[in-house]
């Protein structure tokens, strides 16, 4: 627990530094939210006029400050765009993504342990080069390309599952949950790849190790060997691999949303930077570092936990 | 979506559990018909008169109503106006309106009407439209009775009736500043919007023109055009606004749906601008007007669904002069005119966007196109929110469109001097001169003829290369009747009140 303040100051200071660059990336876009909000109806004193109805004709310096202290007293300010709170919009599109997210985590660190153990126990045999084939073609096709064949198949031609979530009626998914049948689909064989072949180096990594061997010499059972020495030991590196997959997962939710129409911070993000509605972007940019933070934090410590000491393999 | 978090869980435990089952739930029912229509998120608005985006035009037309609507060549038909007519200066217009009633059930009435325009008019509403209504005099401009009215005009303009029909100036109830849960006189009535994801209408009973047939109309809002197809395809829409002419191709043959394309709905066109080089020389201008094959440019860029332009706007349109020879490639001419203005070996950026499909292949196609003639264009891909009015300040050429509007509102916004939208930087007084005698000729055939003589003049100078137009296609579920190919700004454009599912 000593060293866990180090890092909590250090995330800090990254989120910090997050959500400055992203502040000062953002002003640099070309145009601003009265430009983009006219569009083709842009004229010079339209926009003047709804610049400053935005506040936006004041310096960017001066803006920063006022979100910065916003933030410190919990107040994540209005969108530049909709008039309406950032938290309440956030927490809507955070409540969107949240279930696809978490179904498709649920799903897959099973998964990826199955399919990792099974090849990394015997490596190199059938079964584990068959794996090894699927998951790398899983992996190699995009998102995008992914998603269209699925919709192509089993929405289009089959007619078993609905292709997007147009036509919720604004119903929560929660309610509509053959929507995310597809998508959650498509994010799963996307993000299994990486963590199950983790898992694999790291099973049969330490299935080879010294100390396996070792315990199998003094007669304990296979199955004791595998489930108390040899998985700890190779689930280790997989747990930093799974900090990796939430973050592939935000990546991922973006491409996902925008192929299913589904409403989330995939969307909403894309929309606020495109809008340059800085309020809304500024507030994702701190809300995706902190996530980022507290996974890889997590799984540290995490790791740290899996493997003691004494058994670390190099 | 403000639910408890608990409540959700509660219901995904259950909803999981009939996971296999739940899927193929038919989208339709219930006399429901959706429509998806591309979206920017939480840009949309039902307030009509800020509205941008075509979902946002396609709620305000089922919500609300016009004075006039566009026909197909943009020549206005009467709606809440029943007639009108001006005085013989063209500056002051009487409008008689037809009985009709808002959702609330009060009458629609002059004030509504003189509301609705101050209120785009006013610069602090930074309304879509508000170009329209900039030489009207409020002060002067009255209620007669509470169905007719008086607008007074600054200068005589005998084509203001177009005005009253253009998108975002629907009439909306005096004094309303809140459209959170508007009431219209449209012929559906509000029921419950979430923007960037749907708006659910009723039919209402009252409309003027009659109720429509289906008693319920939801828009789904879809950015990805694959994701727009792939929902009409499996049921879920019955309507997808805006299929690019690649996937209009691909519907073609599929018994499931209807492509619905209109023909010469928007102009598709480079904008030169004539006021700095090297485009500023005549001869330059001339040359690369000379230098496109625009039959090469439909057949590539548009997948043939469109038609060759000829650097004027509005083909087909009421006050187009379709009596000028087709401009065709010269490419000795052009490399003669080159020579003569020593513009051998121009070089140039020529600016595009993803904001229109269309956009990034032309640029490719011109840019070898003039390549011919010993022209470098380089194409530069530029953001697409900020687009229209990146061009607007920068660069020399680049790839802009207008979609069908009265050819004398072109002229007006885009081509006088110093106008909103005038990309070129085009400035003529001749040119000025002749729109402004053409407005204030009250003789029908000699304002056409004016008019003609003004778009002429601009084909040559303006700087606008039009290389085609591009059809609008509209994908609808073969159980969708009653609505027809149209194209955008015109009133059968995204009309539902004549639709029905069967």
């Amino acid at each position: 627990m000593r060293d866990l303040l180090p890092r909590v100051l250090v995330g800090l200071v990254q989120i910090a530094v997050v959500a400055t660059g992203v502040f000062a990336l953002t002003s640099w876009l070309p145009g601003d939210t009265a430009v983009v909000v006219l569009g083709e109806h842009a004229t010079p004193e339209r926009v003047a006029v709804l610049r400053e109805q935005l506040g936006l004709d004041r310096p960017w310096g001066e803006r920063f400050l006022d979100w910065a202290g916003g933030l410190l007293r919990g107040d994540l300010g209005t969108s530049l765009l909709t008039g309406r709170p950032v938290a309440e919009q956030l927490g809507e599109q955070l409540a969107g993504t949240a279930l696809p997210a978490a179904l498709t985590l649920l799903l897959v660190l099973p998964l990826a342990v199955l399919v990792g153990v099974a090849g990394g126990v015997r490596p190199d045999s059938r079964a584990d080069r068959a794996l090894r084939a699927v998951i790398a073609v899983l992996n190699a096709i995009p998102e995008f390309a992914l998603g269209m064949v699925l919709v192509g198949v089993f929405a289009v031609q089959l007619g078993w599952l609905p292709a997007t979530a147009a036509g919720l009626s604004g119903l929560p998914l929660a309610a509509q949950p053959g929507v995310l049948v597809l998508p959650v689909a498509v994010l799963v064989c996307k993000q299994l790849c990486p963590l199950a072949r983790q898992v694999r180096v790291g099973v049969a990594g330490a299935s080879a190790a010294g100390f396996a061997a070792h315990l199998r010499m003094l007669g304990m059972p296979e199955r004791t060997v595998l489930l108390r020495h040899v998985l700890p030991n190779g689930l280790a590196p997989a747990v930093q691999q799974l900090a990796r997959t939430v973050d592939g997962l935000l990546g991922g939710v973006v491409v996902v949303e925008a192929l299913f129409g589904l409403p989330g911070v995939g969307s909403g993000f894309v929309d606020a930077v495109e809008a340059r509605d800085l309020p809304v972007v500024q507030a994702y940019a701190v809300v995706f570092a902190l996530t980022t933070v507290l996974v890889n934090t997590a799984a540290d410590v995490a790791a740290r936990r899996l493997v003691p000491q004494r058994e670390v393999i190099a | 979506m403000n639910r408890p978090l608990w409540s959700r869980r509660g219901v995904l435990a259950a909803a999981a559990a009939a996971l296999p089952l739940a899927g193929c739930a038919p989208a339709a029912g219930g006399g429901r018909l959706r429509a998806a229509f591309p979206t920017s998120g939480a840009k949309e608005t039902l307030d009509p008169h800020t509205a941008s985006l075509f979902v946002d035009q396609a709620r305000a037309k089922a919500l609300f109503d016009t004075l006039v609507g566009y026909a197909d060549d943009m020549s206005v038909v009467p709606r809440l106006a029943e007639s009108w007519e001006a005085d013989p200066t063209g500056t002051r217009w009487r409008i008689r309106l037809r009985p009709a009633r808002f959702h609330d059930g009060r009458p629609v009435t002059a004030e509504d009407v003189l509301y609705s325009y101050r209120r785009i008019a006013d610069p602090a509403t930074a309304a879509t439209s508000s170009d329209h209504f900039a030489d009207v005099d409020f002060a002067a401009s009255r209620a007669r009775s509470a169905t007719e009215l008086e607008l007074v005009l600054r200068a005589p303009n005998f084509e203001f009736p177009a005005a009253w029909g253009a998108p975002a100036t629907e009439i909306v109830p005096a004094g309303t500043t809140d459209f959170r849960a508007p009431v219209g006189s449209g012929p559906f009535r509000f029921g419950a919007f979430e923007p960037g994801t749907s708006a659910v209408f009723s039919r209402f009973d009252g409309h003027w023109a009659g109720a429509p047939a289906l008693p319920e109309l939801e828009f789904a809002s879809v950015a990805e055009e694959s994701a727009r197809v792939s929902a009409l395809l499996s049921g879920q829409v019955h309507y997808a606004h805006d299929v690019s002419a690649n996937a209009a191709r691909r519907l073609d043959g599929d018994g499931r749906v209807r492509v619905l394309s209109a023909p010469r709905s928007t102009m598709q066109a480079v904008a030169l601008k004539v006021d700095r080089p090297p485009f500023d020389d005549p001869r330059v201008l001339q040359a690369v007007l000379l230098g496109v094959d625009r039959q090469a440019l439909v057949d590539i860029a548009l997948s043939g669904r469109g038609e060759v332009g000829d650097d004027l706007f509005g083909k087909g349109l009421r006050h187009y002069p379709a009596d000028l020879p087709q401009r065709t490639r010269d490419v000795p001419r052009a490399r003669a005119l080159l020579r003569e203005a020593g513009a051998e070996g121009l070089r140039f950026e020529l600016l595009t966007s993803d904001s229109d499909p269309y956009f990034e292949p032309a640029a490719t196609v011109l840019a070898q196109q003039v390549g011919e003639l010993g022209i470098t264009a380089t194409p530069r891909v530029r953001p697409s929110e900020t687009y229209f009015s990146d061009i607007e300040q920068q660069g020399v050429a680049a790839h802009t469109r207008t979609a069908a509007l009265p050819v004398s509102t072109f002229l007006a916004q885009r081509m006088t001097s110093g106008s909103g939208s005038n990309y070129t930087g085009f400035r003529s007084p001749e040119f000025d001169a002749l729109h402004r005698t053409a407005l204030a000729t009250a003789d029908e055939a000699e304002r056409a003829r004016l008019l003609a003589q003004a778009q002429r003049l601009a084909r040559d100078r303006s700087g606008l290369l039009v290389w085609g137009f591009s059809n609008w296609n509209v994908a609808v579920s073969a159980q969708v009747s009653g609505v027809r190919a149209a194209v955008p700004n015109s009133l059968d454009w995204a009309r539902f009140d004549r639709a029905a599912l069967g």
